[in-house]
C-alpha cells in the first residue's frame, strides 16, 4: 500500500515538473496606432490616421521646425511659401514624385541643396544644419506618410549597408 | 524481522528498485529539460532561427553567446540588466524595421549608448530578471514595472531638467504644471514658483461686487468642459485655466465672496478725467466707436482676448497674456477701471501690464467702450440676492481662505502665499504601487493608473482630497503624466546626481535709466532678455548688434512687421523720444553678440560693383527669394528685406550669412558654406536696399491700419 503511494507521488511529480514547462500564451494582435510612438494625420485623407515610429516622429520634429514652410500647403504660421517658388517644390507625401527617388538620394539633396545635384537652387542646403541622423528621420517620416504609400526597393536598402 | 530476510532480495523489492530507478532517471531527465527549456535560452535559440532567415546572418550573428548577456555598471546606481539576454538585435541597424518581431529588433537611434547606460535607467522594469513577467511586471518583490512607451519621454526628464526638442510630451507637461500653477500647492523640483499665482487680493474690494466674487469661485471663468476644451465665458479657447474649479457649497461661497468684497486695504481716489473732455465726447454718438477704434490701435488684443462671433461661429481672439475681457464691463468697477488703465501696479505691483501714456481723451474713450459693450447683462441673474456680509460670514471666509488653499496662491494685505499646502511631488514619478492610497477606486494599482485618476478625479482614489477639479483631454493627461513620472527625486548615488544638467537660474535686472523705463512698459511681458522674460515676440538679447540705433528709435515711436507672416502686436506705447531714445541707447551699447563685431567691417569695400555682385548673389545663384521677399515678390518664411540697409547693421548681416546659429540658435535659416567674398558682396548688397518710414508725428493721427482692423492676430 505505501509503495503504491509512493509511486503515485513520484508519477504525480513527474507531471507536475513536466506541466511547469508549458508555452506561455501568445498575446493577442493590437491596433497599430496603440504601440505607435507616435502619428501623423494623412494629408490626404482626413479620416484617416498613420502610425509613426521613434525615427519617423524625430523627422516629423525636423521636418515641422525646418522643411514645413515650402513643403507643405498649411504651415504653423498659416500661409505656405509653397506657391512663392518656381519651380513648385513637392509635397513631402507626394509618393508620386518621391516614391521614385532613392534614400541615397534625398539624403543628398537634402544635404548639399538643390543647385549641387542639378536641380533648382531654391533648395538651401542643409549638411551644416542638420545631421545625417536627422535628415535619414526625415526621409523616413516622408516614407511613412508618401500617398501613394512607399514601398521599399526589392531589396531593402538596410541589407546593402550590411554587406 | 530477522537479518537473514532483511538481507533478501524479493522479487517484489526488485521490481520496486526497478520502477523507482526509472521515476527518478525521468525525474532527473526533467532538470536539464526544463533548463533546456528556459524562456531566456528558447528566445536565445530562436534569434539564431531567425537570423538565419536573413541575408544577412553572418553579421547578426557575429557576436552571438549562447548564455545570459549582462550590462553591469557599478558607477550608475548598480545597474545590472539583462534584457540584451533576450532583446538581441537593439544594436543591428538592419533589424530597425517595424516589421522585425520583437523581442529582436533594434533600438530606434538615441544620443545615449546602451552599453554606457543600461536598459532599465530609462525603461524601468527589473534589470537582474530572466523572465518575461519578472523584467517587466509588477511582482511581489519588485514594484517598478516597465515604463509604457507612450510616457518614456518622463524618464529623459529624470535627468535632463532642461527642455530637449526630441521630448514634446514631456516640454507640454512641464508647461502644463506650471501654467496650471501646480506649485501653488505641491513641491516640483524644477518649476519656480512665480512672484504671482494668482492675483494679490489686498484690495479686490475696490475692484469687484460681492456677487462677482459670488459667480467666478462657484463657476469661474475659465475651466475645461468635459471634452477637455478650455472655455472662456463659454467659448472655445486655446488658453490654459488658471483658476481652477473648486467644489464648494452655497454657505462656503457665501462666506468666501463676503470676506473678499470686504479687502479694501488701500485709501481708493478715483482719478477726474478732465471736466471739458466729458462734456465735449459724453453727448458724441461717435463716443463709443471712437473708444473701440482705440481699443484697437493700443494693440489690447495682443495680450487680451474678446469674443467675435463670425459666419455664425463664436470665438476668442486674441493673446493669452492678459484675462480675456468680453465681459470685463459687468465685472469690474467703473471708477476702479480708470485708476487701472493710468496706472497698473498702483493697484498690482507685480502685474506685466505696461503703463500707456493715455491722454484723457482717449482714456475717457476706452473706459467708456468697454463700460457699455464689453458686457452681459445676463451674467450676475444666476446669483442669489447676498446683501451686506455679515460678520459671521466675513469670518468663516477668513477661516475657509487658508483652508480651501486659496492662500497657496493668493496673498493679502503683504502676507506671503502659503507653500507647500498638498503633498511633495518631487519624488511622485518613482512611488511604488503600494505605497499609493487607492481608496475604493478600481483602478489598476499601478503608478501611471493612481497618477491619470487622480488627475481625472481627485476625490476618486481619496474622498476627502482638497484638490480642484480640472478636465483633461488625453493629449494633455499623458503630457502632464510624463511630466510627474519624471520626477523621480534625487538619485540615490553620486554618478548619476553628477550627470544630472541643473535647470539654468535666468534673470535680467537690469538698473538706471533703462531698467525705469523698461519697468513702466513692460518690455519683458512679451520680449526675452537673456533667457528672462516672455516668448510672444523676438528675443532682443542681441537687438543692438542686430539693429541700427535709429531704426530701433523709429520703431519704439511707430512699430511695424517685418515677417509677412505675421501681424503686427507690438502697441503702441506712446512713449516719449526721451523714452525712445533711452531704450535704444541701452540696446545699441549692451545688448551684443561678441560675433557680430562692427570694428572688423570695411565698408568702404561696399561698393556699387560688389553690390551688384552681390545682387547676382542673392538673386540667381543661392536663390534667397525664395524665402526673403524684396519689393512684394519672393517668399514669407523670412523677414522682409525691403528696408535691410536701413534696420540691419552690416557686421550683423557678416557673421549671421557665416553662422545663423551662431546668433540665435533657434533659426530656420540654413547654414551656408559661403565665401569671404561672397559675404561681403551680400552684405553691401543688402545694406544699399532702404526704404524711408515717416515716423507718426502724434498717436491720434495714427490712419487705422489694415491689421489693427482685426482684432489682433
Amino acid at each position: 500500500m505505501k509503495l503504491r503511494i509512493f509511486t503515485s507521488a513520484l508519477i504525480l511529480m513527474t507531471i507536475l515538473g513536466f506541466s511547469g514547462c508549458r508555452k506561455r500564451a501568445e498575446a493577442p494582435k493590437a491596433d497599430p496606432l496603440l504601440s505607435a510612438y507616435d502619428s501623423e494625420p494623412d494629408w490626404s485623407d482626413a479620416t484617416r490616421v498613420l502610425p509613426l515610429s521613434y525615427q519617423q516622429a524625430q523627422g516629423k520634429r525636423v521636418f515641422y521646425q525646418q522643411c514645413v514652410w515650402c513643403h507643405a500647403d498649411s504651415t504653423p504660421a498659416g500661409p505656405s511659401n509653397r506657391s512663392n517658388l518656381t519651380p513648385v517644390p513637392p509635397l513631402l507625401n507626394d509618393g508620386a514624385t518621391l516614391n521614385a527617388e532613392s534614400d541615397e538620394f534625398m539624403q543628398n539633396i537634402i544635404t548639399l541643396g538643390g543647385s549641387a545635384l542639378g536641380k533648382s537652387a531654391m533648395m538651401p542646403p542643409y549638411g551644416r544644419v542638420l545631421s545625417a541622423e536627422e535628415i535619414g528621420s526625415v526621409i523616413a517620416f516622408a516614407r511613412a506618410i508618401a500617398q501613394p504609400p512607399y514601398k521599399p526597393p526589392a531589396r531593402p536598402a538596410s541589407a546593402n549597408i550590411a554587406k | 524481522m530477522s537479518a537473514e530476510e532483511m538481507g533478501k532480495v524479493t522479487n517484489r523489492t526488485r521490481l520496486v528498485f526497478a520502477i523507482s530507478s526509472v521515476v527518478f532517471l525521468a525525474v532527473l531527465a526533467i532538470s536539464p529539460f526544463k533548463d533546456f527549456r528556459r524562456e531566456w535560452k528558447q528566445y536565445k535559440r530562436s534569434y539564431l532561427r531567425y537570423a538565419q532567415g536573413r541575408p544577412d546572418t553572418k553579421k547578426l550573428v557575429a557576436d552571438y553567446r549562447p548564455d545570459i548577456d549582462q550590462i553591469w555598471l557599478p558607477a550608475m546606481n548598480n545597474v545590472v540588466d539583462r534584457c540584451t539576454t533576450c532583446h538581441q538585435g537593439i544594436t543591428q541597424a538592419s533589424l530597425a524595421d517595424p516589421s522585425v518581431i520583437q523581442p529582436f529588433r533594434a533600438h530606434p537611434p538615441i544620443p545615449h549608448n546602451v552599453r554606457d547606460w543600461g536598459c532599465t535607467v530609462c525603461h524601468r522594469g527589473q534589470g537582474p530578471a530572466t523572465e518575461v513577467a519578472e523584467a517587466h511586471e509588477s511582482t511581489l518583490a519588485w514594484e517598478q514595472p516597465i515604463l509604457p512607451t507612450r510616457f518614456i519621454q518622463a524618464s529623459c526628464g529624470t535627468c535632463h531638467h532642461a527642455d530637449l526638442p526630441q521630448t514634446p510630451q514631456l516640454t507640454r507637461g512641464r508647461q502644463l504644471l506650471a501654467e496650471l500653477n501646480c506649485q501653488g500647492c505641491h513641491r516640483l523640483p524644477g518649476i519656480e514658483r512665480p512672484a504671482m499665482l494668482g492675483p494679490d487680493l489686498t484690495n479686490v474690494g475696490t475692484k469687484l461686487t460681492r456677487e462677482w466674487i459670488y459667480k467666478w469661485l462657484k463657476e469661474p471663468r475659465t475651466t475645461l468642459d468635459k471634452d477637455g476644451n478650455v472655455t472662456v465665458n463659454g467659448y472655445e479657447t486655446e488658453e490654459e485655466p488658471r483658476m481652477p474649479k473648486f467644489r464648494l457649497s452655497e454657505t462656503e461661497l457665501r462666506g468666501l465672496s463676503a470676506y473678499l468684497s470686504v479687502q479694501k486695504a488701500k485709501a481708493f481716489t478715483p482719478y477726474k478725467i478732465d471736466a471739458r473732455v466729458v462734456a465735449a465726447w459724453s453727448k458724441n454718438p461717435e463716443l463709443i466707436s471712437q473708444g473701440e477704434l482705440r481699443f484697437r490701435q493700443m494693440f489690447c488684443s495682443t495680450c487680451h482676448s474678446l469674443a467675435v462671433t463670425r459666419a455664425g461661429e463664436t470665438k476668442l481672439i486674441g493673446g493669452d497674456i492678459g484675462p480675456e475681457l468680453t465681459k470685463v464691463g459687468s465685472k469690474v468697477k467703473p471708477e476702479w477701471l480708470v485708476n487701472w488703465l493710468r496706472d497698473p501696479q498702483g493697484y498690482l505691483p507685480h502685474t506685466t501690464m505696461p503703463r500707456y501714456g493715455w491722454s484723457d481723451e482717449d482714456l475717457y474713450k476706452v473706459t467708456q467702450y468697454i463700460a457699455s459693450k464689453l458686457t452681459d447683462s445676463d451674467l450676475l441673474t444666476t446669483v442669489p440676492q447676498l446683501g451686506q456680509p455679515t460678520e459671521e460670514e466675513i469670518k468663516l471666509g477668513d477661516r475657509l481662505f487658508l483652508e480651501k488653499g486659496c492662500a497657496s496662491c493668493h496673498s493679502i494685505d503683504g502676507l506671503n502665499p502659503q507653500k507647500d499646502f498638498g503633498p511633495d511631488l518631487s519624488a511622485i514619478g518613482g512611488k511604488n504601487a503600494s505605497e499609493l492610497e487607492f481608496g475604493a477606486s478600481k483602478i489598476p494599482h499601478s503608478l501611471v493608473a493612481y497618477i491619470q485618476a487622480k488627475l481625472q478625479d481627485p476625490v476618486s482614489v481619496n474622498a476627502a482630497a482638497r484638490m480642484p477639479q480640472y478636465n483633461w483631454n488625453q493629449a494633455d493627461l499623458d503630457a502632464i503624466t510624463t511630466a510627474l513620472l519624471s520626477l523621480k527625486g534625487a538619485p540615490a548615488t553620486s554618478a548619476l546626481q553628477n550627470l544630472v544638467v541643473p535647470r539654468k537660474e535666468v534673470g535680467f535686472h537690469p538698473t538706471g535709466a533703462f531698467a525705469e523705463v523698461y519697468e513702466r512698459y513692460k518690455c519683458y511681458t512679451c520680449h526675452k532678455f537673456n533667457g528672462f522674460g516672455g516668448d510672444l515676440a523676438p528675443d532682443l538679447t542681441y537687438e543692438g548688434s542686430r539693429a541700427q540705433r535709429q531704426w530701433i528709435v523709429d520703431f519704439l515711436k511707430n512699430p511695424q512687421t517685418l515677417r509677412p507672416t505675421l501681424i503686427l502686436r507690438m502697441p503702441q506705447l506712446n512713449m516719449s523720444d526721451k523714452d525712445a531714445a533711452t531704450l535704444a541707447d541701452y540696446m545699441s551699447m549692451v545688448l551684443q553678440h561678441p560675433a557680430a563685431n562692427p570694428a572688423a567691417v570695411d565698408s568702404k569695400q561696399f561698393t556699387p560693383a560688389v553690390a551688384a555682385l552681390g545682387k547676382q548673389l542673392y538673386e540667381v545663384k543661392f536663390q534667397c527669394q525664395s524665402c526673403h521677399t524684396i519689393g512684394g515678390t519672393g517668399g514669407y518664411v523670412g523677414p522682409n528685406l525691403n528696408n535691410a540697409g536701413g534696420w540691419l547693421t552690416a557686421a550683423w548681416i557678416e557673421a549671421w550669412l557665416k553662422n545663423p546659429q551662431a546668433l540665435v540658435p533657434s533659426t530656420i535659416e540654413p547654414r551656408r558654406n559661403f565665401t569671404d567674398a561672397e559675404v561681403n558682396a551680400l552684405t553691401a548688397y543688402l545694406m544699399t536696399l532702404r526704404q524711408s518710414i515717416k515716423p507718426q508725428k502724434t498717436a491720434s493721427a495714427a490712419p487705422p491700419r489694415a491689421s489693427a482692423q482685426g482684432a489682433g492676430r
